[in-house]
């Protein structure tokens, strides 16, 4: 039986690795989801477009997605589209180790991605301008998501359509300006990384759930301020060198430590437990 | 903002997203280049400034430009 939030990981995120399909900090991420459980990737765009396969190696390495991608008009979307799907492949990929191309990207009915036959690991999807974004967790759930830091949302007005009263005023007593505006956005990723992780998407309202200041301990919160979760979630924001607002919101089952992710060699113990069992009988 | 075509020009002209007018009424918002979700909320800012406001969760619902301005207009 496991409980949420009772897994004797260790610190749970840390910063985001920049990778590039044929990079070489892969290690980092694998050794990153042994030690801690999860991990966030993040490239370029730009670095990502001239890698992209074409023809039949990109609707391989596309798979179910290709029909979608052949519905996309705007070549700068469908671009996006694939080199977005391009690093969720390859990061699950190097994790599980296995084949990009044999990996099959699936979506729940709130339109939730998940590696189809591979839920040892649960994956997140992010994209803004020129970053794209993937989490991994073998913990249970991820959401992530990011936006530029200097995005301009406070003074568009956007605080009440996205903050609780309480994160008004909080928001309110910050120092006017870039401070202010970077709270914003800050609250924002955090609502939307939230909402993958549960697979809601903005169908939950950001007015009625929200988080408190950074520099402590963050949890979900009531509109008023007082705590909604527990220990069982943690959340995590960084601010990338590029200038890029990053947030993560990760669900720990309880299931502990997974040493060994791999596709080839993961095998359910409670399985191998029971079939040597029934051989044992057998033998008997 | 009392046409589709203004509801296009509030999208591109204010939000900067850049839209074929009227080609893209129809288009799916993800395959809007520059569309987002924070676009979606500034929408519904300048559609209340505009005197027509709709909340959040009915804007949501819309997968076009086109499905949006239906929905601006079952609030009038």
């Amino acid at each position: 039986m496991t409980a949420p939030g009772n897994s004797p990981l260790g610190p749970p995120l840390s910063e985001p690795i920049a990778v590039t399909p044929w990079g070489n900090t892969w290690d980092q991420v694998r050794d990153e989801l042994a030690g801690h459980g999860s991990a966030i990737v993040h490239a370029k765009l730009s670095d990502l477009e001239p890698e992209l396969p074409a023809g039949q190696d990109l609707r391989t390495l596309l798979g179910r997605d290709w029909t979608r991608y052949m519905d996309l008009t705007h070549a700068d979307v469908r671009n996006r589209y694939a080199a977005s799907r391009m690093l969720l492949k390859y990061a699950a990929g190097a994790v599980l180790r296995g084949d990009p191309d044999d990996l099959e990207l699936a979506y729940g009915p709130t339109g939730r991605p998940y590696l189809r036959g591979c839920d040892q690991i649960d994956i997140s999807l992010s994209h803004t301008e020129d970053l794209l974004l993937v989490g991994l967790t073998t913990r249970g759930l991820i959401g992530v998501d990011a936006e530029w830091a200097d995005r301009d949302m406070y003074d568009a007005g956007l605080g009440r359509h996205i903050c609780t009263p309480y994160e008004l005023i909080l928001l309110a007593g910050m120092p006017a300006g870039e401070e202010r505006n970077r709270g914003l956005v800050r609250l924002w990723t955090l609502k939307e990384a939230y909402s993958k992780a549960i697979g809601q998407g903005m169908q939950f309202r950001f007015t009625e759930f929200g988080f408190g200041p950074d520099g402590r301990p963050v949890r979900v919160q009531r509109p008023d301020g007082t705590p909604g979760t527990g220990d069982e979630w943690l959340f995590r924001t960084f601010v990338l060198k590029s200038g890029y607002c990053v947030s993560a919101a990760v669900y720990d089952a309880g299931f502990g430590p997974l040493r060994d992710p791999e596709i080839t060699t993961m095998l359910d113990q409670d399985c191998v437990d029971a079939i040597n069992e029934a051989l044992d009988e057998e033998d008997d | 903002m009392d046409s589709l075509h203004g509801l296009m020009e509030l999208v591109r002209d204010d939000l900067g997203v850049p839209l074929d007018i009227p080609g893209d009424a129809d288009a799916d918002l993800a395959d809007l280049p520059g569309w987002d979700s924070l676009n979606l909320l500034r929408l519904v800012i300048l559609l209340e400034e505009n005197g027509h406001p709709v909340p959040v969760h009915r804007l949501l619902l819309a997968r076009s430009l086109h499905e949006m301005y239906t929905l601006v207009k079952e609030r009038r």
